[in-house]
């Protein structure tokens, strides 16, 4: 039925746009279109049922206590406070907040050096974008998977460090509390580094190549070409690739549970990991809701703050 | 452009009715889901089931159609994938219009719901299981004294090792904790880590040391206050139960840390580790050829003054409170209580599960008949950690159970942090 429809009325709208003249459009504008209106609210409704509305009582539960069974209690601010003096909540934080600058700056730093590497079209650089690309496309409990495997005991990186004589340095990689985290982030990164580094390469294909013609004329090297000409020119890929790390660093959550589900004993635990596990495991789901809120505005902060100073910049 | 504009409102006209469309079912599904059940008019009652793996699932099914084929009222299985099951488990029964039946464990997780006053008074179904155990009446008695569960098969944990790398290492089963100690060290003088272990990503399977060594020290009694928030973790008996285990410690396979008890299990039969403690279930995981060759010894007796207790984890059903149909409900879980209907599951799962029914047959084998004797010569019964607590205790044990692993040195603290953190469970 659809497509009979869409069919005739695709060249009509193009016949239609090519030929009339701007003044019956203006006049358009004076009444909304019917499926302007629809278009709104359908979503907004959608949106109302399942994520405002979950969402204010996700804030309204951070103030009570619940087990999911018997009716909430309110506790007032009870939850945030026990926060306070929570070590897994504050190994949770460190550990996010660790998370946020290693996962979140090398991702940038890796996604950025690949794209400029990559982005001149050469013979054969099609393939290694392709290859960097590759881990976006795979789940990341797959990827936990995969890398569970090098990490396993006598699995690809023990033999790897045995044969290179480093067989001193092996542990229990995801077992062993001081390296649990680290082991978790370098999959979460050999999957970011491709996904940012396709944003870059899109922002740097909208550089505008006369820039780089001009500052070669006057006599700038490559440094001072990226430093100068490239680097403010992505400031908008900036913004997207900032709000993307920071969500994804504190959103954070099925790589770290495949892989150590927060352990041994919370050393790996990340605030969203925390929260899932006091919510599902624990059924502490007023504390788990306010531990949300937590994160919620601790994205909420950090991204404000850079977007604020970035429209400033451009008023 | 009148023409274009008709035509736009008949393609929304379609896009409501196609919105629509995709809608209602989406509603439908979403009220009659949690009570598909309900519909007592028909006659019929919904089942809903935990057991997802391919063989509990499969004799599922065949429970069911065997029942069905009684002419009660026609039950409907639902089955939810376990770890989905145990998170909704609440929500399906505070719902307004809950599933009839559902698949559950005996013991404290079982009472912990009944206290919520949210499950059906199944003791006219009791009256006619005078044959069961003393034992299993009391797991399934609510705190309240009603009975609310019905047993309907249970397995065992042991100390599972190769018959053939015992012979060849020239060690026979241990009964006491001294015999266990030179059978470690024996084992572990030929190359082979003694103790396999395996707690990545399943740590719990530490807790089932905490609770042998507990029942074996302070005894059952003692243990199950525990667990209820009866006593306290850094009780000075609990830590005589780390004090013990650190004597063990330096036989247990180092690489258990990283792998999950399957690979444990593949350690095990590929004879790279001496022993393992685990229950029954990790047959499931391993080759039916190399099944021939495994037995088990009972968990090594340290203090003889103790009753022996065994840990006997025990499935059955409940069912909700809000049942639309009692009689209905009460008539099947009375038929899921006969041995029968026991055998036409033990049969068609893995088999090492045992009836809860004593007239029931359990599968033939010697081990599963090793078991069920060391089972019925128990003086206690006891349930699982997270069985006898709850599920949200047992993170709070992995961690401590895994960090003591780790840095055994740090007993006091560990206990300390323990207590804490279960104080916040048991007031939630």
């Amino acid at each position: 039925m659809t497509s009979t429809v869409v069919e005739p009325a695709a060249p009509a709208r193009r016949g239609g746009a090519g030929g009339a003249s701007p003044r019956p459009k203006r006049s358009k504008l004076h009444r909304v279109s019917p499926l302007i209106l629809v278009f709104v609210f359908v979503p907004f409704v959608v949106e109302a049922v399942w994520v405002f509305w979950p969402a204010l009582q996700g804030f309204w539960l951070a103030l009570t206590k619940w087990d999911g069974l018997s009716a909430p209690t309110f506790v007032g601010l009870g939850n945030f406070r026990e926060m306070l003096s929570d070590p897994i909540f504050g190994t949770a934080l460190k550990n996010t907040a660790i998370w946020l600058v290693l996962f979140g700056g090398l991702s940038v730093l890796g996604g950025f050096g690949m794209a400029l590497l990559l982005q001149r079209e050469r013979r054969g650089v099609g393939i290694y974008r392709a290859a960097l690309f590759t881990p976006v496309v795979f789940s990341l409990v797959v990827t936990a998977l995969i890398w569970r495997v090098f990490y396993q005991p006598d699995g690809l990186v023990d033999s790897i460090l045995r044969t290179i004589g480093l067989g001193e340095l092996i542990r229990p990689w995801l077992a062993d509390p001081d390296t649990a985290l680290y082991a978790v982030i370098v999959p979460a990164l050999w999957r970011q580094i491709g996904y940012v580094m396709v944003l870059y390469l899109a922002g740097l294909k909208a550089v505008d190549p006369a820039l780089y013609e001009a500052a070669r004329v006057d006599g700038a090297n490559a440094w001072q070409r990226t430093l100068y000409v490239t680097i403010p020119q992505l400031k908008g890929v900036n913004s997207v690739v900032l709000s993307v790390i920071v969500i994804d660093s504190l959103r954070s959550f099925d790589i770290v549970w495949s892989m150590t589900k927060g352990g041994p004993y919370h050393s790996s635990e990340l605030l969203s990991t925390y929260m899932y596990s006091t919510a599902f495991q624990s059924t502490q789901l007023g504390y788990a809701s306010a531990l949300a809120v937590v994160i919620f505005l601790l994205a909420l902060a950090v991204i404000l703050g850079y977007l604020i100073r970035a429209f400033r910049e451009e008023a | 452009m009148t023409g274009l504009a008709a035509d736009r409102r008949t393609f929304l006209k379609g896009l409501g009715v196609l919105g629509a469309a995709a809608l209602v079912p989406g509603c439908a599904t979403s009220t009659s889901s949690p009570g598909s059940g309900g519909s007592a008019a028909t006659g019929e009652l919904s089942l809903q089931s935990n057991l997802s793996a391919e063989q509990a699932k499969g004799a599922m099914e065949k429970l069911v159609a065997a029942y069905n084929k009684t002419g009660g009222a026609q039950v409907e299985l639902n089955t939810v994938a376990s770890e989905i099951y145990r998170t909704q488990l609440p929500t399906y029964l505070t719902s307004a219009n809950p599933p009839d039946v559902y698949t559950w464990y005996a013991g404290s997780v079982a009472d912990s719901y009944a206290k919520k006053d949210l499950l059906l008074d199944v003791s006219s179904v009791w009256e006619g299981m005078g044959n069961y155990s003393k034992a299993m009446q009391t797991l399934s008695t609510s705190s309240a004294g009603q009975k609310i569960f019905v047993p309907t098969s249970y397995y065992w944990w042991g100390m599972f090792y190769r018959k053939s790398n015992f012979a060849k290492w020239g060690v026979t089963p241990p009964k006491t904790w001294e015999e266990f100690l030179a059978v470690c060290k024996t084992i572990q003088s030929k190359g082979v880590p003694p103790i396999g272990i395996g707690l990545g990503d399943t740590p719990w399977v530490a807790s089932a040391w905490f609770d042998y060594l507990n029942i074996r020290i302070n005894g059952a009694p003692f243990h199950r206050d525990l667990l209820a928030g009866r006593g306290r973790f850094d009780d000075p008996k609990v830590k005589a139960v780390f004090t013990k285990w650190q004597e063990v410690l330096p036989y247990f396979d180092p690489k258990g840390k990283s792998f999950p008890f399957q690979e444990a299990t593949s350690a095990l039969l590929g004879g790279k580790t001496g022993m393992f403690l685990i229950g029954t279930f990790f047959a499931d995981s391993a080759p039916k050829d190399a099944l021939d060759d495994i037995d088990f010894f009972q968990f090594p007796i340290i203090d003889p003054a103790v009753p022996v207790a065994e840990e006997a984890p025990t499935d059955g059903y409940f069912a909700s409170k809000k049942v639309k149909d009692p009689e209905g409900v009460k008539k099947f879980m009375a038929w899921l209580a006969t041995a029968e209907a026991q055998e036409i599951y033990v049969q068609s799962s893995s088999g090492t599960a045992i009836p809860a029914n004593p007239d029931g047959k359990s599968a033939d084998t010697p081990l599963v008949q090793k078991g069920k004797a060391m089972i019925e010569s128990a003086a206690e019964l006891t349930q699982f950690f997270n069985r006898d607590s709850s599920d949200a205790l047992q993170p709070t044990a992995d961690a401590a159970l895994t960090k003591f692993l780790d840095k055994p040195d740090q007993i006091d603290d560990i206990l300390k942090t323990w207590q804490a953190a279960a104080e916040k469970v048991f007031k939630a």
